[in-house]
This record gives C-alpha cells, structure tokens and sequence, in this order.
C-alpha cells in the first residue's frame, strides 16, 4: 500500500514538471497566428501594394516639392522669385497666424530648429517603410517575378528619393542600413554620423542605378503614372551629380564649409575641388536623354481664336527657329500656350513627354496647401481668390523681351542696370484696337509690353485679363485685374493684397474660377517634380564647367561618353527649353564665354522654373544665395490710386518685404530631439545644439 | 483543470488506510494555575489527527487512547502541554499555566511553511497580527505605516471606499510598471489587501529578502506577503465577536477666509499690478453688511457641504471548533463608512447622495480529517462592496469645486429659487449642488474565492515527508451605474437700470440619465508541494521542499478589439528549498524559483532564481551560553539572490501590430485613380523584452535576551534592479519608426535598513510593552531610458526614483535694481515682490535648463513607529506613534497661488499672511519684506511666480499619534456567570495628534493641492465578546 502510495506520489510531481516541456502552458503564440503578420501582408498583393502605398505617402504634405506654403515647411515658396504676403501675424495680428513661419520670419531667418521640421521624421519612416518592402517582396505569391522586381525598383526609387529631399534641404544626412536599423540595440549602437555630401550622393547615385535596373517601364500607364520609371531613377541621379558638382559641396573652403563637419570633426562639404564631378554630372544628363522618351511639352501653333486659347503670336523672326519646325525650331509650336498648358492641368500627366518624375495630384491631402492651393492665393479677390502670392520685381525682370532682349531699366533700382529707363505710358484704346502689345488689354503699363510668351504664362502683371471661362457669372468672365489703391484687388490694410502689385498666374487655368476660396472649380494640376527641362539646362550648366575631356561610363555600362565643353552637346540642352519658350539662341559670344554662359543659364533656369522650388536650391547650390537672397525686394508702389498710375509703375522697396541671408539659411537646421536622441549627430552652422 | 482535480482525488481516495490496537481510557482533569477547573480545554492525541475531546463543566476529560500515544492538552491563552501515556497510569490531572510570548520558539509562515523564528535565514517579519487590530479602519492596509518594519506606506484620501494605503516593501526599488508586493492568502495570489477581513487572519509574514522570495521566482521582486486564514481548532465551540462604532472627523483640512477679507485681497491683487481695484468700497460694505445676497453673498462653503463628521460601523462575528474528524472556522462581517456631505433631506426617500462604503466579508475553513494522515481543507470567503456617491461628485472633483467657489462666487441658492454657478463647465458647478442635487452614483464589487487543499502526512513513505495540494478558482465582479441629473444654473450679473438682476443661464437643467459599465476577471491557481524535513544523530536537521505552481487570470469584461487582452495572464514555475543546520547553531539554506509568464517571446519566457542564505546562532555555542547565559537568542543572518518582477504592464510587447487604412498614394491621378490606402507597423515588436531582475543582499540579526523580555531585529539590505522594462522613447527619427518599442533598460540600487524591537516586563501587576519599528530605503536610478541633456544634473540617472525637481527660489525681488542686477528670468516680466531664482548654470539667464534636483521625493524614504502598551488586572492601553521622514513634495494650483485663475479658487486662511505687499499699498516700506513667505499678489496667471522651485517646495515629515486605545475586560467571575468567557469594552482614537511643519491639510496625503477628502481623525467604542 505504502509503495503504491508513493509511487503515485512521485507520478503527481513528475506529471507537474511534464507537463512543463509538452503542450507548453505558457506558449501564448497560438493565440495570435491569426493577426496579421508581416509575412500574410507580403504574400497578398493588395496589402504589399498597400505597404508601399505607405512608403510612398510621406512625398507628400511637408515634403512636397511644388505647392503652396500650407506647411511652411517647403522652402520653395521662399527664394526670391515669388512671395506670399498671408500667415503674417506681425503685420496683420491675426491670431490664428500666431507662431506661423510667414515670408518675412523665414527670410530674417526667424525660424528654429524644433518647428517646422516634420519632413526629417517622415523621410526616414518612409525610408524605412521601402527598406522592410525590398527585404520581403520576393516572397509575394500572387506577384510575378518581373512585378516583384519592378515593385522592388520603385520600393528603393522611394528610398533613395527621401535621401535625396533630405540632402537637399538639410544638407548631409546619416545613411541608414539597407535592412534599416536593427532597433533593439541601445541608444549608442544605434547612433549614426552624417555620411559627407559626396557619399550621400554616391549612395543615391548608386541606387538609382539598381533601381533603373530593377524598375520594368520607361512610361507607365494611365493608373501608374506616378510610380516611377527607369528615366526617373536616372533623372534623379542627374540632378543629385549636378547638386554634388555645384560650387557649395565641390571645393567649398568657405568657413561656412569648415563649420560643417561630422563628430570626428570631418569637413561634410568637399574642400577639394573636382571638375570631374560636372563630367559625371552631364553623363548622368546624358543618361537620361539617351534613353529618347522624353521631349519638351508643346503645343501646335494655332490659328483659329478659341475662348482661352487665342491664335498663336508667333515670336519675332530671329533667322533660325523662326525658320524650322519643332524640334529645331518654333515655327509650328505655340510657345505661349506650350508653357502655360504644362502647368494649367490641360494635359493629363500621362500624355506629357516632358514629365519625369510627378506626385500627380498626391502633393498632398489637404487641398490647402497644394498647386490647387498656389492658384487660388494667386486669384484676385475679386474673383474668389485669396490675392496673396505675388512675384518680385527681380523676378519680373529676369524674363526677356519677345526678342530675347532685356527689358529696358532691367535690375537699375538694385544696381545691376545697363543705363536703361524703364518704360513709362500705357496702352491705350487705339493701340489695342490697332492690334498694338498683344496680349496687353488697355491701360496696361508698358513696361510689361513686348515680352517673352513664358512671361505672360506666369505673371499676373497690373491690368491683366483673368479669363474665367467657367463662372457661370458673365461678369466676372474675361475681367482685368489692376492693383491699384482703392481698387478690390488693390492695398488694403489687411493680408490680401499684393505687396509688389504684380501677381502670379503660372498653373492658373483659363476655365477655373472660384466663388469663397473653393477648390471645386479649380482644375487638378500634375506636380511637375522633375521634367526633362531640368535635365537639358543641367546637361547644359555642367558642360559649361569644363575645361578638360572625361570618358564617362554610361549608367548601365554599355556605352562610354566623351564629356567636355562642346558647344554643339551645350546647345542640345539649352536650345530645346529656348525653342519652347519662343526665344532666339544666346549669342555665340554667350557660348564662347563660361562666365557669361553661366548667368544665361542661371536666368534661364530662373525663368523656366518660376515657383517650381528650384529657384531656393539653385541659389544655394550656387552659392549666390547670400547675395541674391539679401538684395532688397522691389515692386510696384502700391499705395498709388488708379489715377496716380505712372506713379504706381514705379519700381519702389517694398518696405514690408524685408530680405537678408546668413550663412545658416543655407541649410534647414536639424531638431534639438534629433541631436539629444542620436549622439553622433552634428547640427548644421549657425542653428543652435540646444536648448 | 479537471486533470489536477481527478490526481488529487486520487489521491484521497488511496490514502485511507486505518489500523486497530487495544486501547485504554484516561480520565482526569485540567485546572488553571489557581486551580480553578477549565472548562473546554482541547485534549488531542498526538500525531493522530481527529482524536480529540474538550474538558466538561468541571474541567473533567475522558478519551481513549493506546500506550505510548502522547496526549496534547491545549486552552486559548495557555502553554501547551504534553504527557506520555504509559503504564497503569489511567487519571491524568493537568495543570495548565498561562502562555508567555516566547520570541525563541514564535513560529513564522514562510513561503513553505511554517518554521520556527529560531530557522529562518532570510528577511521575515512576522507581523504580530494583535497590533494591527488595535487600529479601528476598514482597510488593513491603514494599518501598516508605521506597524510592520520593512513598510513604507501612506495614505492619500479618506473617502470612503478610497481610504486605503499605498505601499511598498522596502521603498520602491523600480520605476517600472509594478513596484508593488506580491500578496498571497494562504497560499493563493490576491490583488487587494484591503479586501480582507483583519479579525480572519492568523499569521501576517512579510518576506523581503531574495532568500524568502527567490522561489517566487519571476513575481518575488517588490516582495511577498504572505497571509493565512484562521482554521478551527478541535474543541468546543468558540464564538468571537467584535463590536465598534467610529466618529470620523477630519486630521486636517484648509481653512478658507472670510468674504470680506477675500474681496480685499483681490483689490490688493489687482492694485499690485497696475489695476484697478475689483471691489469698490460701496460694494465692500454691501459684502461687510449682508444687505445684497444675490450679488454678494458670502458663503463658507466648508461649512455648507461638509458635517463635522460622520459615523462607521464594523462587526464581526466568528465562531470555530470541531470534532473529531473535522474542524470549521466561519467569520461574518459588516463594516460601513459614511459620508461627511451634507445631504438634502427631502431627498432622503428616494436615494442617497451621500459618500458611502458597505462591506460585507465572510469566510468559511473547513478541515476534515479523511484519514488519519489526510486533511482536506475547503475555504469559501468572499466579500461584497458597495460604494456611493454624489452624481457629479466622485472622486475629487467635488474637492475641487469646494477648492475653487470663493465666498463671493454666488450664494447657495438666489432668492428667486434659481441654482447658482459660476461657470459653465462641469467643473465649475457650485459644490453643494455637486453634492446633493445631481444625483447618485453606486459601485459595487463581487469577490468570490474558494479553494481545495489536501495534506497528506507521508512518514510512512519517509519519516518527515509530506505534500500538500492546493487548487483555488476566485472570480471577480465590479460594476458601476451612475445616474446623474443637474438643475438649470444661473449666475447673477449685477443688475440693470431698475434694480433687476441681469440673469446669465449657465447651463440648461438635465433630467436623470444613466451611464453603467463593469469589469471583471477569474483566475484559476494549482499549487502542488512535496517536502521532508528530518533529523540526524539529534544535530543534523536537513529539509527539502519541491513545489510546483501554475495559475492563470483572465480579465472578462472590457476587453477591446485587441486580442491580447482575452489571453489569460499565465504563470507556471518549479520551486524548490534545500535547508540544513547543525544543531541549530549553523544554518545553509538554498532556494530557487524556475518560473515562467507567458507576456514575453518564446526563449525570454523562463527564468531561474536562484537564493541562498546563511546563519549563525551565536547564542547556541557553548562559549556564549557560558559566559552571556542572559542572552537567549543571537543569530546572525546572511542572504543573496535573484530574483524577477513580470509585470510590465503592457500585454506581449514581443508582437508587433500591422494595421492598414494608413495615409496611402494614389499611383493614377484623379481622372484615373488607384487609390491604396497605407500599411505599416502600426507597434513594432520587442522581441527580446522579458521581467526585470532584482538582485538582492541582506545582512541581518535576530537578538533576544533577558528570558525572552527583549528581542531587537535589524536588517540591512542592498538591491540593484536590472532590466526594468521601459518604453524606449528617444530613438533618434533616423530609426523610421511610427511607434516606439520597449525594452529591459532600466537600472535602479536601493539600499536601507528595517529593524523592530520589543520589550516587556512588569511593575509588580502592571505588564507593559515598550516596541518599535523603522523602515529606511533610498534607492537611486542607475540607469534608464533617457535622453541626451546639456546639463548632467538633468539626468535622471544618479537620483531618486521621482525626485522632485525645480528652480531654487533666492527669495523676493527687492527693488527693480535688484531685477536689473540679477540674471533674466524666462517667465515673462517681473516686478519688486516676485520670485528670485538662482541661475544655476551661469548662463545669465534662468531658464528650464537651471531646475535641478531639489529635497527628496514626495513618497517618504523613512517610516518609523513607536508602540507602548500597559496591561494592569482588567486595564489594557496600547499607545502607538507613527512617524514619517526624507519626504517633499510641491504644492500648486489654484488655491495656493491666490487668484492664479481669478475668481476661480478659494483662499487659504493664514497662506497670505506674510506677504510681501507694497509700501504704496501698505504705506509701510517694511512689508516689502524680501524673505516674505508669499510673493507680491497677482491676479491671473502668473508665470514667473508659478515655477515649480524650493518657493513651493514642503516638507512631508510628520509624526502622529495613529493610535490610543484603551480597554476593560469583565472579570472572568462575573463573565463566566453570563456564559461569556471574556467581554473586553474599549475606546479608541486615530490620528488624535499631528506634528508637522506642514501646516494647510494633512502632510500625510502628499496631496500638492489639497483638493482630497481628508483622512479621518476618529474615535472609536466597541466591545469584544468570547463565548
């Protein structure tokens, strides 16, 4: 008895620690099979697309690259081309405005490092949402093999994309693992250095390559015309070889430079300089229009009026484009209506040769601060628009004559003149009816007479005719604006009205009108992040830069370019965006000369690329930023009534506008978070460590 | 489950075994010292359980028994006695003398078991459970500052229902998610202490060190209580009760000023900041006069809403006994807070408003003796709660209503009948309304808790062997309805051209609704436990102790959509307790815990603790006895281990979570969408967290002298927790994350010291005990989840657990030289009169990078008590001294910065009186007075004032009487006349005297605002039956 009791003891005890090792009580696993694993999302098409539907979600908002100032985050609204006049507290005390980074807080450079500053954060998580989509895309069982390649190309596009918004506007930044970093490590294992300009530049070069490799298409279809395709992958690369050439990051020994350095005290901006990296530069160019997808957006020239698309002015005869046909001439475009139709929403993403990279209509979810926004803080007030984002007189200078002259008083109030006055009087009935100044309408200043078609594509100069086609009202169809004092759309005490008198139209389309600042009728505008314009006047910058003859390897290998300062390859580059734009060629003097030919195409680029964000970065990259951001902006004197109206065509500072650059500005600062939470972190010169 | 069961009934069933010698009867009987006969005294058969018979009504006994047997003689309040059966002798008379309290032989429930004092090695404390019951609460938890050496606890709120203690073993020794000890009724884990009934508990252990802990394993760390219930004892019925009722008052609340007082110091608040004054002197004499009610009242609200006091009730009632094969305990009780609210009478039929707490607790122990070497035990206890209180005036937010009508708000009710207010929001709502017309709110809560225990007596496997089995199944309700309604509220806005008050609608009236919710949970234990414990040549004491556990909780309502929260909490674990001494003089001990949870990754989800501890009684060695014989006991302990603490707080942080529906992209355009909506971790996982790790080391001594009159235990003890689990929240952005993940980051060290004391002796009739316990614990923060900071003293790490931090105060500006002279201060402008701060890091500006560590934490770092008890004849008085130290704690808000939110708060009586006012307003230049305890009044916010800083910061030291208590016990002549065999009337007070520096409410609650119901002062008078 006795033994059986204690064998049955023993059997309790041992049955106790048994049970232990089979069936384990504590293994709570079972329970969450049936959540969602990252493995069941990377086997089901619809959620991978999903996981990179998120990848892709932060090129939008604070990182757009063409928008409005809605975040205040995006420095493109804030170089020296086009202002806005709203969100400003200081002058208007409207509290809702308070603590918004306005225009005059940013170019007093009155911004810190904790506000404003999303896009740091967004960036990575993307970067680390494509990286987790590179790592399991091969095990989708829905996909086939040439898809899965194709999704991993645009996965790593995306990747290095946010490297390249993050180099741009904060300047060297740490390089993330490709697997992302493993964040169960402790705070110093996880701490990264920012990489040097150059290598950053590389590390994106480098995956743009593999991406053009692994991305399947060199035009995407009606449904996938914003994902990426191989030319943007080379396109993007382009432009950051073009970036890495430019006088701030090549052979920069500015103290500026010296004060950028990493925690080991090494110099992020390259103090030596290399001709090469213009080479490397213009082969990636080269890259890009080898592949022979893309062509300059144009229209034919057109010889019936219709409402918003009057006959074509055909520009002066120059003896040259005025004699060929597109490609090689303009005789058969419509340069107006080429330039104003890229931007206005008339051509739907996917029919437009020129576009290589677009968000489309993903530049951002809020209505208020996308192009849809920029048009209507364009619109006078009159007809439903804000009446707030203007232009400079700089900017307004900067376009030509129809002739491809300067216009005459060009730059003399900021000391850059050749002599000239500018033009007094304005037109009147007569010359209109006689078919005098088109497109001008009557009582419209001179000075804004007999310019290039780019210029009245963009500028919304005083006394021009907003169309409206489709307000239903008749009375606010076809109606001239004036910013006169005491007109609707002139000075008044409050924020909408245009500091300088001369307003912006660029992406305004002649059928959108608005009634209390709707966006129903403002017709839906593909970003233009990057077209092949940009790519032609980088072709044509780098060449310009070289003195020496470099063989460049091709971006797949297969072909070797000859690279140098070859008129005939500068002109493929600058010749096409002047063809389009209605203008003679610049001189062969101007070719002949790198200096001279360099402030052609920095115009050039200004004028072309008018509110398209490129202007902030050109400046800096140039670093012509701290004289050109510094010059006092000018503009009409808009205190003047409608009958005092020579006076209101005086070019006057505009007092409210105040401008200055320091060295700081060049870069955005990084946030006191992000230098708390990662030890090796450098903060750019001039903003502070911390707090 | 039903596995564990069918074992043990098998068990049950296999185990009878019976066998039949000849026996012999004894007769006697058993007398006191004084010879007087005692009437149901015990008289049991040793080691063979169930054979038992009780003394007659003349003392006399008769039982049957074998040779050899030795019989047990036992009375309530006597020494035991033992006598060997042999030979012819067949009358045993027993005299039986009354019991000493022998600290040698007092015995300590320990986490195997029962065990001598005289063996234990590691941190114990044997609560006597006497002086816990000399406290009148309705919790027990009130009951340990100051009581049980090795507890820090305080306790914030006196609400009924509320009025419990927060505390910690040894001081909070993590910043974890749980720094709470381990609570366990005989043998099952419980949640609450303040569920149980304090008249039901046998033994109270507190086990603090790694030794007694360790086989706890992964839930030892914040330390065990252990507790047991009472079981019957074989004998006649013995029937206790207990009777007393309380008056509750209150230690201390703050005390408002009057209207009169309150409007001129709001002109002198606006006076002093360039304003113009608020109250004209036409309008000050209407406030003096009384003569416009409507407009300027003048109310003390503390006198409105609050009666002086308010009444508890608690009884008890127990009885025990047994026979032969079976023993029962069964207890009742009833305890009831009421309120201090006033209520409105006219509402008394329908419902009460009032603050209100019931509890019903009882519990049933049954033991039956199946064989002669098998008990099966059976408990049932439970306890029903129910809770009252005003519809809108739960919690605090009446305190906070009460803080912030000042005299002038409005009156009680306009003349017109129209209820008042001052705001719109809820918060606002004029506190007697709060506490009488919004109607009621009940709580109530459902324990129920029954458990199956089986002994079984295995000598005859082995000698020394035993196991027991112990199942337990609890289940747990609470439920809540609130049924709320207000009046329309107005407030009165002057009046208009003819004299009519302009009237303001405040808030439309509601009628009653009601908004009910509930919780619940059910845990399931098994506890299975084989020891032998035997003894070699009379020197070698050797025992072994395996034992497994498992036990599961699962929460059953308020579950969510996650289906994380429906696992249930799981742990299993294998203990096991190798002890040896030699003849009771050198003692090793080694424990261990394998324990696992189910909340961490597979690989992370169990751990091994082990302990061991040593010992050495010194007063056992031959030397010792020689030349120190009045030393009785002298033992010298030493204990290091490890052990774990699972509670994480968070439910499997080693899963991450996808979620879709995310900001996503559109890959057409608007013409042609194809639209995705995002998809991301929406929780990355945390594989690698699992429990944090507690190492601890104690050094301590036991010493008892003088025949057992003086007994002194001190403890030193040094703890480092490691891998204390934190949400990581300083990855740098570079990571990419969307949500943080969480880690074993954390580091802390706590070091102390616990010890007690006791002595008793008498003057001729007069017994008296003189006792005395300390708790010290300071703990400091080696490491945690930080982020990089200018200054290192920013850091966390290096200070306290929750060290206050602020702005050191230099005093009051004197003169605006002294402000242009002194660094700037970041809080906007500052005058003569306002608060000076020291710029710390000399960067000439003071700003948030000069707050640094100032005093210690609000929690107290030491708690001490001082007890004193007299016994003479009949005449029992208990003293008791409660003290606490190293404590500060802030204070702020809206009554303690005056007029902060305007005519929002209340002012304290006495806060303002050494101001700093100006001599423009005072005419007298030496009330600009630089050391003034208050700043130059402000009306509105202000900021520079406002700081956290030493200004603000008090001192928490306190020391109370706790307790007084005072008794009479009938003489047994007249009781036994009545059939009772003892009847004791007491009265008791608590909390009778506060010492502090701390003047406006109570130091105790740490409240920074004072807006709590306050602890009550009470008195109490009941009366204690035996029968």
């Amino acid at each position: 008895m006795k033994k059986k009791i204690a064998i049955l003891m023993f059997s309790v005890l041992s049955s106790g620690s048994l049970l232990t090792s089979c069936a384990d009580y504590l293994d709570s696993d079972k329970y969450f099979e049936d959540r969602t694993t990252l493995q069941q999302v990377f086997e089901d098409k619809t959620r991978t697309e999903e996981w990179l539907a998120y990848a892709y979600s932060f090129l939008r908002n604070e990182n757009a690259e063409v928008a409005s100032k809605g975040f205040a985050t995006i420095p493109a609204v804030f170089a020296d081309d086009m202002y806005f006049g709203d969100r400003d507290y200081e002058s208007f005390h409207d509290t809702k405005d308070l603590g918004v980074l306005n225009y005059n807080k940013f170019k007093l450079g009155e911004y810190n490092e904790n506000d404003y500053n999303a896009s740091w954060g967004t960036c990575y998580k993307g970067i680390r949402q494509a990286s987790i989509f590179i790592q399991n895309v091969d095990k989708n069982k829905e996909m086939s093999s040439i898809d899965k390649l194709d999704y991993k190309g645009q996965a790593r596009f995306i990747r290095a994309y946010y490297y390249w918004l993050l180099l741009k506007k904060y300047g060297p930044i740490p390089i993330m693992p490709d697997a992302g970093v493993d964040y169960t490590k402790n705070y110093d294992e996880v701490a990264t250095p920012r990489s040097t300009y150059e290598e950053c530049a590389d590390f994106i070069s480098t995956e743009m390559i593999q991406a053009a490799k692994e991305i399947q298409y060199l035009k995407r279809d009606m449904e996938n015309v914003s994902r990426p395709t191989k030319g943007a992958c080379l396109a993007t690369r382009a432009l950051v070889l073009l970036y890495a050439a430019s006088p701030l990051m090549n052979g920069n020994t500015d103290d500026f430079a010296k004060k950028l350095v990493d925690d080991k005290g090494k110099q992020l901006l390259n103090s030596d300089y290399s001709e090469e990296k213009w080479a490397k530069a213009a082969a990636a160019c080269k890259d890009v229009m080898d592949l022979g997808v893309y062509d300059l957006y144009h229209v034919p020239f057109n010889t019936t009026n219709a409402p918003g698309f009057p006959v074509t002015m055909a520009p002066p005869a120059d003896g040259n484009f005025s004699e060929k046909s597109w490609p090689n001439g303009w005789s058969d475009i419509d340069p107006y209506a080429s330039y104003r139709n890229l931007f206005d929403g008339d051509v739907a993403a996917v029919d437009n040769p020129e576009l290589i990279f677009s968000r489309v209509n993903n530049v951002t979810s809020d209505m208020n601060s996308g192009i849809e926004a920029l048009v209507i803080h364009e619109m006078p007030i009159d007809l439903g628009g804000w009446n707030t984002h203007g232009m400079t007189q700089k900017m307004v200078d900067a376009y030509y004559m129809k002739n491809g002259d300067n216009c005459p008083g060009k730059d003399k109030e900021i000391g850059r003149g050749d002599g000239s006055e500018r033009l007094t009087g304005f037109t009147s009935r007569a010359d209109i009816a006689a078919g005098k100044y088109k497109p001008l309408a009557v009582g419209v200043s001179l000075q804004y007479a007999d310019r290039e078609p780019r210029f009245y594509a963009s500028v919304a100069y005083n006394g021009s005719t907003w169309e409206a086609l489709g307000d239903p009202e008749a009375s606010r169809r076809n109606r001239q604006v004036f910013y006169y004092r005491g007109s609707g759309n002139g000075y008044i005490n409050a924020f909408s009205y245009l500091r300088t008198g001369i307003g912006v139209k660029k992406w305004y389309n002649p059928n959108d009108y608005t009634t209390t600042h709707s966006y129903d009728n403002i017709k839906r505008k593909p970003e233009t992040a990057i077209r092949y314009a940009d790519i032609l006047l980088a072709y044509a910058e780098a060449l310009n830069e070289l003195d020496g003859t470099y063989q460049i390897a091709s971006w797949d290998g297969s072909k070797t370019y000859t690279i140098s300062r070859d008129i005939n390859e500068i002109k493929k580059g600058t010749n096409p965006v002047r063809i389009r734009a209605g203008l003679p060629d610049y001189s062969d003097a101007d070719y002949a000369s790198k200096d001279l030919l360099r402030s052609r195409i920095k115009r050039e680029r200004m004028i072309e690329f008018m509110g398209e964000g490129r202007r902030y970065y050109d400046l800096r990259r140039w670093k012509d930023a701290p004289a050109e951001e510094s010059l006092q902006i000018y503009g009409c004197n808009v205190m003047m009534t409608a009958a005092n109206r020579e006076q209101f065509q005086q070019v006057v500072p505009i007092y409210n506008l105040p401008s200055t650059f320091s060295d700081k500005m060049y870069f955005w600062p990084i946030s006191h978070a992000e230098l708390k939470h990662n030890s090796r972190l450098t903060q750019n010169p001039g903003w502070t460590l911390n707090d | 489950m039903k596995k564990y069961l069918f074992m043990l009934l098998m068990l049950i069933v296999s185990t009878v075994s019976a066998s039949a010698q000849n026996t012999i009867e004894i007769t006697g009987q058993v007398t006191d010292s004084k010879n007087e006969p005692l009437i149901g005294a015990n008289i049991t058969v040793k080691d063979a359980a169930g054979l038992g018979v009780i003394t007659n009504l003349d003392g006399n006994y008769k039982i049957n028994v074998k040779q050899y047997q030795t019989l047990v003689f036992s009375y309530i309040g006597f020494e035991k006695v033992e006598v060997l059966v042999k030979g012819d002798k067949h009358v045993i008379n027993v005299k039986m003398s009354e019991e000493k309290v022998n600290a040698v032989d007092e015995v300590v429930v320990t986490a195997m078991g029962t065990q001598k004092k005289i063996n234990v090695t590691g941190a114990i404390t044997n609560v006597n459970v006497g002086d816990l019951k000399h406290y009148s609460s309705s919790s027990l938890t009130n009951t340990l500052a100051g009581n049980v050496p090795g507890i820090i606890a305080m306790q914030s709120s006196g609400q009924p229902g509320r009025s419990t203690s927060e505390f910690w073993i040894r001081g909070i020794s993590t910043f974890g998610a749980s720094s709470s000890a381990y609570i366990l009724v005989d043998g099952f884990e419980r949640n609450n202490l303040d569920e149980i009934n304090i008249e039901d508990i046998e033994s109270f252990s507190v086990l603090k060190d790694a030794s007694a802990t360790a086989i706890y394993g992964s839930k030892g760390a914040n330390g065990v209580i252990l507790i047991t219930t009472k079981h019957g004892k074989a004998g006649k019925i013995n029937i206790n009760g207990k009777f007393e009722s309380s008056f509750n008052g209150r230690t201390k609340t703050p005390e408002f000023v009057d209207g009169l007082t309150y409007a001129n110091l709001m002109n002198e608040a606006n006076v002093t900041r360039n304003k113009g004054v608020v109250y004209q002197p036409e309008e000050l004499e209407l406030i003096r006069t009384g003569l416009d009610p409507d407009l300027y009242p003048n109310v003390d609200w503390k006198k409105l809403l609050l009666k002086d006091g308010a009444w508890s009730y608690r009884g008890n009632v127990n009885m025990s006994g047994g026979g032969n094969t079976s023993r029962y305990f069964a207890s009742v009780s009833y305890v009831e807070d009421q309120g201090m609210y006033n209520a409105d009478q006219t509402l008394k039929q329908k419902y009460n408003t009032n603050a209100n707490y019931k509890r019903w607790n009882y519990r049933l122990n049954v033991d039956f003796d199946i064989t002669p070497t098998t008990v099966l035990k059976l408990g049932i206890s439970g306890n029903l709660d129910k809770r009252n209180t005003p519809g809108l005036g739960d919690y605090e937010a009446i305190w906070g209503q009460l803080f912030g009508y000042n005299p002038l708000s409005t009156p009680v009710m306009y003349s017109n009948g129209y209820t008042p207010a001052t705001g719109r929001d809820v918060t606002q709502m004029n506190p007697y309304v709060t506490a009488t017309q919004t109607g009621y709110n009940e709580d109530w809560t459902n324990n129920i808790q029954s458990n199956v225990t089986l002994e079984q007596n295995l000598d005859f496997v082995t000698k020394g062997m035993r196991f027991v089995g112990r199942f337990g199944y609890d289940t747990y309700n609470y439920n809540w309805i609130h049924h709320r309604m207000w009046p329309a509220l107005y407030k009165a806005n002057g009046r208009d051209a003819q004299g009519n008050i302009v009237w303001d609608k405040m808030r439309d009236r509601s009628d009653m609704f009601q908004e009910a919710g509930g919780d619940g949970s059910r845990r399931e234990f098994l506890d299975l436990m084989l020891s032998w414990n035997r003894q070699f040549a009379q020197l070698h004491n050797i025992g072994a102790t395996m034992k497994f556990t498992q036990d599961a909780n699962i929460q059953t309502q308020n579950l969510g959509s996650d289906i994380k929260n429906s696992v249930s909490h799981k742990n299993r674990g294998l203990a096991g307790q190798v002890t040896y001494n030699y003849a009771l003089r050198y003692f090793l001990d080694f424990n261990f815990g394998y324990t696992g949870s189910e909340n961490f990754a597979d690989g992370h989800r169990y751990g091994f603790f082990p302990a061991f501890s040593m010992a050495w009684n010194v007063a056992e060695e031959s030397f010792v006895k020689k030349a120190l014989p009045w030393v009785n006991m002298l033992k010298i302990r030493f204990s290091s281990g490890k052990v774990g603490n699972d509670n994480t707080g968070t439910r499997f942080p080693y899963l991450y979570t996808i979620s879709g529906g995310a900001s996503g992209y559109n890959w057409g355009s608007t013409a042609t969408p194809n639209n995705y909506a995002g998809t991301f971790y929406s929780q990355v996982a945390s594989p690698n967290v699992t429990w944090e790790i507690a190492r601890k080391m104690d050094l301590g001594f036991d010493f008892v002298a003088f025949q057992n009159r003086f007994s002194l235990t001190m403890d030193y003890f040094n703890e480092k927790r490691t891998g204390i689990y934190m949400v990581r929240n300083y990855l740098p952005q570079i990571v990419g994350l969307d949500s943080n993940p969480s880690a074993n980051v954390g580091a802390t060290r706590s070091r102390g010291f616990d010890g007690n004391f006791a002595y008793n002796d008498h003057f001729g009739e007069v017994r008296w005990t003189v006792r005395g316990n300390i708790t010290y614990a300071k703990n400091e923060i080696l490491d945690r989840d930080e982020e990089i900071k200018v200054y290192p003293y920013q850091y966390e790490r290096g200070y306290r657990i929750d060290q206050q931090r602020g702005l050191i105060a230099l005093g009051l500006f004197k003169d605006y030289e002294d402000i242009r002279n002194s660094p700037q201060q970041s809080w906007g402008d500052v005058q003569p009169g306002d608060i000076k701060y020291k710029d710390v890091n000399g960067d000439g500006v003071v700003n948030d990078g000069d707050r640094v560590a100032i005093g210690a934490t609000s929690t107290p770092n030491l708690i001490y008590g001082l007890g004193l008890s007299l016994q003479w004849k009949e005449f029992d008085f208990n003293l008791h001294f409660q003290g606490a130290g190293k404590s500060t704690f802030p204070i702020y808000g809206k009554n303690v910065f005056a007029f902060s939110e305007r005519d929002w708060g209340n002012i304290f009586k006495g806060m303002l009186e050494d101001r700093w006012i100006s001599a423009d307003i005072s005419g007298n230049p030496a009330t600009e007075n630089p050391n003034a305890s208050y700043p130059r009044l402000s009306y509105g916010g202000n900021a520079n004032n406002q700081q956290g800083s030493t200004f603000w910061m008090r001192d928490g030291r306190y020391v109370r009487l706790k307790n007084l208590d005072f008794g009479y016990t009938l003489p047994k002549t007249v009781v036994n006349k009545l059939h009772f065999n003892s009847i004791r009337f007491y009265v008791s007070g608590q909390n009778l005297l506060t010492w502090s520096k701390f003047k406006l409410w109570d130091p105790e609650t740490l409240n920074p605002r004072g807006e709590q119901y306050p602890l009550s002062r009470s008195v109490t008078m009941g009366v204690q039956v035996n029968l």
